[in-house]
């Protein structure tokens, strides 16, 4: 298993000019992806989560400026591609699922219309060919009644089966790589747990690789094979799931974990630990570890850029403290 | 507790007739269908179930924005709909699930939470001033926040706000509808760690509407699960949400995803019909979803039956197998 990763982004940077400055929102962020793994891409809002994926699909906002010093799929260059080429790489070889299907669907197109037209668009085949593949797609994803919801527009689904819509045009061209934002964060928790094991399935099914952006560790930690935690713009921590669940180095990592509810975990009445303070801002340049002024471990070194620490197994962490400090925590 | 329970509903029921459209004929929506529950003073009842089960509406009808159709909503004894709106307001406060929209944007945060004072025509504008800063310092908001517009402050600062607006006139029930939805994790923990230290510090009761169990588990010490407009489990939390006896609140129970990565996704056993409120099943409503269903539950409604624990369940299979592993 030599290949090349499905999806290589080494040193990506996205500023944001606004009147106070430059805004840093993406910094020096480098992530992988090979075939058939699931990487999860977890953070709060505002942590560049989303714009990186923008970034890797080439979508994003004009004001912003993208800088990378690679960033490629399946070993093709995306960096140095035509805009031409980027429109015939993206919802062919590579796809996005969006979080809110209702804003990301076109309301005045059928359901089916919009399905086809990725199909037909890409020349996979005509119009028969692009049916056929939409409902048997739409199926796949759990819709009954396939063929009849083709007419249908999306205003006439639930939100559960928009979603689906969703995924399944996502698939239509059997991408080799999927980007997914938030894809279950309006849905109810039943409806989520159907849709996370459809990707599941689907990804180990057609070998995809699977970028998912999510601020849900439950998320994270069910379906992950490997986890980079974003704050302020930065990967602070990357790793194999079950290391950076079970043994995480970085005090944001530990921090977000012990803010999940676990009510079979606590006592009745006992409080959940909070990570004090607020995000830092992202305008002008940014000094050390962005995360210090909110951490109980913060001390003079962390003014100071931080290298990134590594660990067995690809983990890889941006903290100046010794491993074993946050052990006793878990 | 003699006297009446601070909040107590007796069947209610609540209507919309929706129109189909210009040739579809006028059709009957059953939000809530027959919903009784109480709760005591310094109580909090955790109300889960999925969109459209019915627990926003049972919400605004125990603050009074919504009249039943049918049953009563009685809040210390009185029905709710009866009261004037100021009398109603003192007894109940919402913490509604969006920040960004229940705050007026162009009053700043002192005025914000002022405001139930001033209408209430409560103290002189000094002793508003001094109680709104009062609130604040009790939400964990600094004093330079009372001059912000909501626009200038965060999220999780936005839902103090709210909190302290709600709390302000000191009312003995808050309703909080998915108060911490659209918070981020960090800021979720904050907010459920401040209701947990008001409820303790001003002996406050809340009906609690969430469709996480784990947050409901923190903050409820009763659970009442809700499947269109039905009450289908209810009982103690820790009962409802260690040994369920609803295949339905089993399946909501099973839908959470703790973080654990030793544990892949869940097996999900709940059938894909969605449930639809204008077209509700004969028998259980829950059926068609239900893995257990039988003949019984497509004809025959179950009632709610007291089960060993102290749960309410309305189960057929429940009631009939009652140490069947479900």
């Amino acid at each position: 298993m030599s290949e090349a990763p499905l999806l290589e982004l080494a040193g990506l940077s996205v500023d944001i000019p606004t009147e106070a400055g430059v805004l840093h929102a993406v910094r020096d962020v480098s992530l992988t992806v090979r075939r058939g793994e699931t990487l999860c891409v977890v953070g709060e809002s505002g942590c560049g989560k989303s714009l990186t994926s923008l970034a890797i699909m080439g979508l994003l906002p004009p004001a912003a400026q993208r800088r990378a010093r690679r960033l490629a799929l399946a070993g093709e260059d995306l960096l140095s591609a035509s805009p031409r080429r980027l429109r015939a790489l993206r919802g062919d070889r590579m796809a996005m699922i969006f979080q809110d299907p209702m804003t990301s669907l076109n309301p005045a197109w059928s359901v089916g219309d919009q399905l086809e037209e990725i199909f037909i668009r890409h020349g996979k085949g005509n119009r028969r060919a692009a049916r056929e593949r939409a409902v048997a797609l739409l199926e796949r994803v759990g819709i009954a009644n396939a063929g009849g919801r083709l007419a249908q527009y999306p205003h006439q689904l639930s939100g559960g089966l928009r979603q689906r819509v969703m995924i399944a045009m996502a698939l239509m061209c059997s991408p080799g790589l999927v980007l997914a934002d938030e894809p279950t964060t309006a849905l109810d928790a039943t409806i989520q747990l159907g849709i996370l094991q459809l990707l599941a399935e689907l990804q180990a099914e057609m070998h995809m690789g699977l970028m998912l952006v999510t601020h849900d560790l439950g998320i994270v930690a069910r379906i992950a094979d490997r986890v980079a935690v974003m704050y302020a713009g930065e990967v602070v921590e990357e790793g194999p799931a079950r290391t950076v669940f079970t043994a995480p180095r970085h005090p944001y990592t530990r921090g977000l974990i012990d803010c999940i509810p676990q009510p079979d975990r606590m006592a009745p009445g006992q409080r959940l630990g909070t990570i004090p303070g607020m995000v830092p801002s992202l305008v002008g340049e940014v000094q050390g570890c962005a995360f210090r002024t909110r951490c109980a471990f913060a001390r003079p070194e962390c003014a100071a850029t931080v290298a990134p620490r590594h660990g067995p197994d690809d983990h890889m962490w941006r903290c100046v403290l010794p491993p074993e400090t946050l052990d006793h925590a878990a | 507790m003699s006297s009446a329970p601070l909040l107590e509903l007796r069947d209610v029921r609540r209507r919309y007739s929706v129109g189909g459209g210009i040739f579809a004929p006028r059709r009957e929506l059953t939000a809530v269908a027959g919903v009784s529950l109480t709760l005591g003073a310094g109580e909090a009842l955790g109300l889960v179930g999925e969109s459209g089960c019915g627990k926003s509406t049972l919400a605004r009808l125990v603050l009074g924005l919504e009249v039943p159709s049918e049953g009563e909503v009685l809040v210390a004894g009185r029905p709710i709909a009866g009261l004037h709106r100021l009398e109603r307001s003192r007894l109940v406060q919402p913490v509604f699930q969006d920040p960004y929209s229940s705050l007026n944007p162009r009053r700043s945060i002192a005025e914000i939470v002022a405001q139930p004072l001033a209408v209430h025509g409560i103290g002189t504008p000094a002793e508003r001033r001094d109680q709104v800063a009062e609130m604040l310092a009790l939400v964990g908001l600094a004093p330079r926040h009372a001059a912000a517009l909501p626009a200038q402050l965060s999220g999780g600062q936005r839902q103090r706000v709210a909190i302290a607006r709600a709390l302000v006139l000191r009312p003995a029930l808050v309703v909080c509808d998915e108060p911490t939805s659209a918070l981020d994790v960090s800021v979720q923990a904050q907010i459920l760690n401040l209701l947990l230290d008001l409820r303790d510090r001003l002996n406050l009761s809340y009906l609690f509407i969430s469709h996480n169990l784990a947050v409901v588990q923190m903050l409820a010490g009763r659970v009442a699960v809700m499947y269109l407009g039905r009450m289908v489990e209810e009982g103690p939390a820790r009962q409802v949400l260690t040994a369920p006896t609803h295949p339905y609140t089993r399946a909501l129970l099973a839908s959470v995803l703790t973080p654990d990565p030793a544990l892949g996704l869940p097996a999900m056993r709940l059938g894909t019909a969605f449930p639809d409120p204008l077209n509700v099943p004969p028998g259980c409503a829950f059926n068609p979803r239900c893995p257990f269903a039988f003949d019984r539950c497509r004809a025959e409604p179950p009632a709610l039956v007291l089960r060993e624990g102290g749960t309410l369940a309305a189960c057929h299979l429940a009631a009939e197998a009652p140490t069947a592993a479900l």
